[in-house]
């Protein structure tokens, strides 16, 4: 996946929301991609979410993304955030690509993903926070490599740690080494980043 | 004689993981180059004839399972083994694996030693010990 660079929007148009719904159907995944960058009106938000799991066109999944990223809404965010779950690896890191894009709306749902059952949900979200600029994305690593029962949740937290981590970090890094001592990946990310 | 070392593309977003791995199999004899995605290893595979992929599944810009498609397909068609290694351990993540085109699956984390056997037996290299 690759958000869609603005440079690389269609050319001004004049066709309305219906159209470019309307459009969303075309054989063409290049009118698809079109229509997907010019639905950027808040009432195409459902029909987008809805769809982004059905294109099976990467280009046109990732204009998709591209446009509900912009709105970085609540509802958005609690859309995509579904689909960290997803089999499809494309989606589900494409999601995480968009979510991680949006610093309004994704803090509200970062303690849902943290709690998730499912481990590879929390490794997604590892991967959110490595690229959300918000400020207590640090402090939401810290508590997953705290507490994370899974160690490759934790060993994902780390390396999303990697670029803020200081001194400050040392006890935590040892102490998750210590809750995972039969783990060799987990003990060489933890001597790595304290180098 | 000296023998040339077995190329490998180790491939991953996590540059722990890369390090990870890459340290392993330099441990073991082989030449390691690295790649933060599946564009990135695309484009190395199209100027470097390697002779082992380490892919993982969850990137950005090009997901593991695309990019093994894309190294067998004409673009690149590479014939070399390719090892598949991801957190992922749902039902059907190894099928769609091998489905792309890889010839192993392996889940997160993998122990070394056996990550060092496999890699010297998909190469078939007399690899150092």
């Amino acid at each position: 996946m690759g958000l869609v660079r603005r440079n690389a929007e269609p050319e001004p148009q004049t066709m309305g929301p219906g159209d470019l719904l309307a459009q969303l159907d075309d054989p063409d995944p290049d009118r698809r991609r079109e229509a997907a960058l010019g639905l950027e009106a808040e009432s195409a938000v459902e029909v987008l979410l809805d769809r982004v799991a059905t294109e099976d066109e990467p280009r046109v999944r990732d204009a998709m993304l591209t446009t509900l990223a912009a709105h970085d809404t609540d509802a958005v965010a609690a859309g995509l955030a579904v689909h960290l779950a997803s089999d499809d690896a494309g989606l589900r890191t494409g999601v995480a690509e968009a979510l991680a894009s949006m610093p309004e709306s994704v803090p509200a749902i970062i303690p849902r993903l943290l709690e998730d059952p499912d481990h590879d949900v929390r490794v997604m979200a590892a991967m959110v926070l490595a690229d959300l600029q918000h400020p207590e994305a640090t402090t939401w690593l810290t508590v997953m490599i705290k507490d994370d029962p899974h160690p490759n949740v934790v060993a994902s937290a780390i390396d999303a740690l990697l670029p803020s981590l200081g001194p400050e970090h040392t006890e935590l890094l040892e102490r998750a080494v210590r809750r995972f001592p039969d783990d060799p990946f987990l003990r060489f990310t933890v001597e790595a980043a304290l180098r | 004689m000296t023998e040339t070392q077995p190329k490998v593309l180790v491939v991953d977003d996590a540059a722990t993981v890369r390090m990870y791995h890459s340290t392993l199999l330099t441990e073991a004899g082989f030449e390691i180059h690295e790649a933060a995605n599946g564009l990135e290893a695309v484009e190395a595979a199209l100027g470097t004839a390697f002779d082992l992929f380490v892919v993982d599944v969850n990137m950005p810009k090009m997901n593991g399972y695309t990019c093994v498609e894309t190294l067998r397909s004409e673009t690149v068609g590479t014939p070399a083994p390719v090892i598949m290694i991801s957190t992922e351990d749902r039902p059907g993540d190894a099928d769609r694996a091998y489905a792309a085109g890889a010839n192993l699956y392996l889940v997160k984390p993998v122990v070394p030693a056996r990550l060092v056997r496999i890699s010297r037996m998909l190469t078939g290299r007399g690899v150092a010990a």
